[in-house]
């Protein structure tokens, strides 16, 4: 079980990501779902620093934790930012990635990158505390 | 893993490199390459992943803005782009609107 507070700054996010990654390896999983849960919890620690705490003049720090279940390797972020459930952002159809660049909005792929690129996510609130919590299948 | 993006110019191609792990924080670098490509009206925009480790969706939003920047009718080539990199460009349509090869020319 790692347990640990960074500040919820961009230039953390790497700080989080070798978290991730070094758990991973610790538990065995594979290349390439070790990248797809990093990327998830890269996408997600991103919304949390620029939304949920500098757009509103908010500062305070992102809560890591890593446990390992039989089944699972299981993330947890907590933070005391706005309230938001990523799972309630509309995800892009497949009309909108068939676009043109050129005729692309610019945003809304971190979210939808996050969601398909883990086994589970799941989102809750409680005491004033977000708790983004992703999941990856070890079995 | 550091970031770093280098621009060459090459005749009338914008080539620019792309080395370490690419995320929000380092985005801006991305950007501003793009930007100072821009300024010298490339036809080809080519970019070398072969030693991009990491990209989360702040590097696709400096994709976009390439392309929006550029015009439509400047071509974006992909270059040697590792497997997960390459996964993130496939999940999000992207390699349906860039040339992805494996070496260049």
């Amino acid at each position: 079980m790692v347990r640990q507070s960074i500040p919820a700054n961009l230039s953390a996010l790497s700080d989080i990501r070798r978290l991730v990654h070094q758990a991973c390896q610790k538990v065995g999983l594979g290349e390439a779902a070790t990248y797809r849960l990093t990327l998830a919890v890269d996408e997600i620690a991103t919304n949390i620093i620029t939304h949920g705490y500098e757009e509103q003049g908010l500062t305070g720090d992102i809560v890591v934790s890593i446990e390992r279940t039989d089944q699972n390797l299981i993330v947890t972020l907590e933070d005391t930012g706005v309230a938001y459930d990523p799972r309630t952002r509309g995800m892009p159809t497949a009309e909108d990635l068939d676009k043109p660049l050129e005729d692309r909005e610019i945003g809304g792929l971190g979210i939808f990158l996050a969601l398909q690129d883990v086994d589970h996510f799941n989102y809750q609130r409680y005491d004033n505390v977000n708790h983004n919590i992703f999941e990856m299948n070890l079995v | 893993m550091a970031f770093s993006a280098n621009l060459e110019m090459v005749d009338s191609e914008a080539r620019i490199t792309l080395d370490g792990e690419l995320d929000a924080a380092v985005a801006e670098q991305f950007r501003q390459a793009i930007e100072q490509a821009a300024q010298q009206k490339p036809q080809k925009l080519v970019l070398f992943m072969n030693t991009l480790s990491f990209m989360a969706s702040a590097g696709l939003r400096v994709l976009v803005f390439a392309k929006q920047r550029m015009g439509s009718e400047v071509a974006v080539y992909v270059i040697g782009a590792t497997g997960p990199v390459l996964n993130t460009l496939q999940m999000s349509g992207f390699h349906q609107a860039v040339y992805i090869q494996e070496n260049y020319p």
